[in-house]
């Protein structure tokens, strides 16, 4: 039993470690544009379908096919931001989730129509090594690294160069940034395709590990949101912290009962949170 | 204009009530099939817009669909309690559960995108239950009520005519329900706490009590005519009773129609039934996915360019012709 | 150097500006005073390029301003502090200045021009790391005040400096504008406190329910029988 827990246990933080790029995409979408981005989950699906039909169909090295996928979903997300997100910016908020609705429709269908509903993966499989009586997957390993560079150098970007700077300024006062010279518009586009390029990186992470489908990332963009207000709003650390903690509750959990008891102990922390600590584990208060 | 109006309108809404007490004695059986399904996500629909239009957006009509359709289901086939009654159980608990959470919400400030999310939360929550305790719900698979004929004890009916005038009547009555709130001082609340939630507060309107009070209308409706649909169709599905897709369907069929008006979720749901029938029965064989895809592109073009639902931006293009006769 | 020629601006249907014109000359300070709705902030709005104007025109430098977005407005040289400052408040002091240069003709010279505003505002040195959101508030319309001078304007524009702060503060508010008065800066200000504002004037304007109502120099205002009643409480 404590074998299983402690399986579960450093699954958990390797999983962590792919959601917290993708908490950190949804943070920098819904605290710049204040957009849910509902279709996330979907575009880490169709980026993994690119990574297949790269490495598969076309038989393009792993790696290159992973650096491609990213560039489809930062291109997928230009689309999606240009032709959806835009146009309703300043619609009401029911609206924006509508419009986000009807893209996870269009993807979720499009990807159908053109592969079938078959589930597909990418037919490589990586070595596993024991640690004491652990198992742990190479294929868990790569996701949490690379997580951890891809996190840092977020990190990096937003705290050294102007353009991140920027960013945060907008998520703290839009109109001020207006005010000191910030091209708003062009701070919305670009952390919409970074959250595109954030997915594609999750969706080059995640291709080892699992086989995916048209209807494959849902939960994901629940899980996300979840834990952008478990991390508080605009706390990017928070969130990092939040999405391992995430990973390793819900990986524990379902080990010992089941996966579903597992997720379901998310959301009652996640509502529990919302109700009696908006501001999550360490961020700022988000109380309109 | 304004003369017509008051011949043309009562005489059309007349006409059409007649077609639609007669009609089921003529037309085939596939229309009447349609005709049900559109009353009764109408009337859900137009519950859902209770909530909605005092800008308490909810994801998570699911989770009461669920919940209310569930306790009605396996209260009767395994203790044989009559849906009549398990429906009012049902509805109770659905409104305990959402209206419940919801009052928390209400009195912490969780409004806008994180109360949206929050009813989503509570939808994946009850449709996880379903599959988790799927040794009696029957998981994915669904579950199916044990046919006893028809037996209006027991609320089912061999017969489709049955359920076409019970869903028409139920329909009716969340119109009724929709007036009633209109009229009443929580409409004039309502509107006071949209033009300034703190000022609205200040003197004194109970805003918490109020929008609990419309969540809880809201979700016993929305539970009963959940039952009705199962009750109509005898299994449960929770991918169309309580998933996160059902919740995101409500939510679409009141706002295209527009979810201010009273008509404009029953609008909303005719055209969202109809695309869908119009895509799976002309294109769906062939072009599976694509008609889908089309469907969630019309979807989006809709939202863009009629935001304010179809039926009010007729209201409003009507209303802007009014005054320009005036001037 | 900044024209605004019947101007009429509002939110929504109703207009709360009605065929304003004012004038700022080069290197002086003028004023807008009135009571609370009189349409002062929308003016300074629209000018900012926050609001749009419904008619009208505004010009700069002679050249038309009116309908440029907000950055454009900046990048032209007008930098605008609204009321309360608005600092970004999970920034530090020295972040809060270097976004103050955002702009490209700023941003060349960001180290020159701090070095500038840490000598005129010694205080914002001493606190450069600090998070500026943990500021009182007299500190932080010193830091928003020096954050508009980061973008190396030619007319700064104040939306009521001394609102919300103590009587204290607003006497060293007062002086930093002086002192920034005395480096040569255009400055437009919209004031309730009418007196202290006065003082600093060139110029003054007097604004009611949106309309334009006395305009003058300094001493005529101050003479002005029916202002010193209601405005000056004398």
């Amino acid at each position: 039993m404590v074998n299983l827990i402690l399986n579960g246990l450093a699954n958990g933080i390797l999983y962590g470690g792919g959601l917290a790029l993708l908490a950190v995409g949804m943070n920098l979408i819904f605290g710049v544009l204040n957009v849910i981005h509902l279709a996330y989950g979907q575009c880490v699906m169709v980026a993994l379908y690119a990574v297949y039909v790269f490495a598969v169909l076309l038989h393009i090295p792993i790696f290159i096919s992973c650096l491609l996928a990213v560039a489809v979903s930062a291109l997928l997300a230009l689309l999606i931001h240009v032709s959806v997100v835009k146009p309703l910016l300043k619609a009401p908020l029911i609206n924006q989730l509508l419009a986000l609705a009807g893209v996870i429709i269009v993807l979720e269908n499009l990807i159908l129509a053109t592969f079938g509903s078959d589930y597909v993966g990418l037919q490589i499989s990586f070595p596993v090594f024991s640690i004491a009586d652990i198992f742990v997957k190479v294929s868990s390993l790569i996701p949490f690294f690379v997580g951890i560079i891809t996190l840092i150098l977020i990190w990096m970007f937003l705290t050294r160069t102007y353009t991140g700077l920027a960013i945060k300024a907008v998520v703290q006062d839009r109109e001020m940034a207006d005010l000191v010279g910030v091209k708003t518009d062009r701070i919305y586009l670009l952390t919409f395709v970074i959250g595109g390029v954030l997915a594609g990186i999750v969706a080059a992470c995640f291709a080892p590990i699992y086989t995916v489908h048209p209807h494959f990332g849902a939960g994901f963009t629940l899980t996300a949101f979840v834990i952008v207000v478990l991390g508080g709003l605009g706390n990017l650390v928070g969130g990092s912290v939040a999405a391992f903690l995430i990973g390793i509750v819900s990986q524990v959990a379902g080990v010992i009962f089941s996966s579903e008891i597992g997720e379901i102990l998310v959301y009652t922390i996640f509502i529990l949170f919302i109700l009696f600590r908006p501001q999550g584990l360490l961020g700022v208060k988000v109380r309109t | 204009m304004k003369r017509l109006n008051r011949i043309a309108l009562p005489a059309t809404l007349g006409s059409l009530f007649l077609f639609l007490m007669v009609a089921p004695f003529f037309l085939p059986l596939y229309w009447i099939h349609i005709f049900i399904l559109i009353f009764i996500w109408a009337s859900i629909a137009t519950a859902w817009s209770y909530m909605a239009r005092f800008g308490v957006i909810s994801l998570g009509h699911g989770a009461i669909l669920g919940i209310g359709t569930y306790v009605t289901a396996l209260l009767f086939n395994f203790f044989g309690i009559s849906p009549l009654l398990g429906m009012i159980i049902g509805g109770v608990i659905a409104v305990v559960f959402f209206a419940g959470i919801g009052y928390f919400c209400f009195r912490f400030g969780v409004i806008g995108h994180y109360f949206a999310v929050t009813t989503l939360v509570q939808a994946m929550i009850v449709y996880l239950l379903i599959m988790y305790f799927r040794d009696f719900t029957g998981g994915s698979l669904g579950l199916t009520l044990n046919p006893r004929g028809t037996n209006p004890l027991f609320f089912q009916f061999e017969d489709k005519i049955y359920f076409y005038f019970i869903s028409i009547v139920f329909l009716g009555l969340t119109f009724y329900v929709w007036k009633r709130i209109q009229k009443s001082k929580i409409q004039r609340a309502m509107a006071a706490i949209e033009n300034d939630e703190a000022a609205a507060e200040s003197i004194g309107i109970p805003i918490v009590k109020y929008k609990t009070i419309v969540t809880a209308i809201s979700s016993f409706f929305t539970a009963i005519g959940g039952v009705i649909y199962a009750q109509y169709m005898m299994t449960l599905n929770p991918d169309v009773l309580s998933s996160v897709g059902a919740s995101l369907d409500i939510a679409f069929k009141a706002i295209l129609g527009g979810m201010y008006t009273l008509w404009g979720p029953f609008i909303g749901t005719t055209l969202i039934i109809g695309l869908e029938e119009y895509f799976r029965v002309v294109h769906g064989a062939t072009l599976i996915g694509w008609s889908v895809a089309a469907y969630g592109v019309v979807i989006i073009v809709l939202v863009i360019f009629f935001p304010q639902g179809l039926h009010g931006t007729i209201k409003s293009v009507f209303g802007k012709r009014v005054q320009r006769t005036i001037k | 150097m900044l024209q605004v020629e019947g101007v009429s601006a509002g939110y929504g249907k109703f207009n709360i500006l009605n065929n304003i014109s004012i004038k700022v000359e080069s290197g002086t300070t003028v004023i807008m005073v009135g009571s609370n709705g009189a349409g002062k902030s929308t003016l300074l709005k629209t000018i900012a390029g926050v609001v749009k104007p419904a008619g009208g025109e505004i010009y700069f430098e002679g050249a038309r301003i009116d309908g440029k977005a907000p950055h454009q407005i900046v990048e032209l040289g007008i930098a605008f502090v609204p009321e309360g400052g608005r600092i970004f408040p999970d920034l530090s002091v020295y972040e809060n200045l270097k976004m103050g240069s955002y702009t490209s003709r700023a941003r060349r010279e960001f180290q020159t021009t701090l070095q500038e505003v840490f000598e005129l505002f010694p205080l914002l040195e001493k606190r450069k790391k600090q998070v500026s959101g943990s500021l009182s508030g007299g500190e932080r319309q010193m830091l928003s005040i020096a954050r508009a001078l980061m973008s190396k304007p030619k007319l700064i524009m104040l939306d009521e400096p001394s609102s919300g702060l103590a009587p204290k503060i607003v006497t060293h508010v007062f002086e930093f504008i002086e002192t920034i008065k005395a480096q040569g800066y255009s400055i437009l200000m919209v004031e309730q406190n009418v007196l202290k504002a006065v003082d600093l004037a060139d110029y003054a304007y007097l604004l009611s329910t949106g309309n334009l109502v006395y305009q003058g120099k300094k001493e005529e205002f101050l003479q002005n029988p029916e202002i010193k009643v209601s405005y000056l409480g004398i």
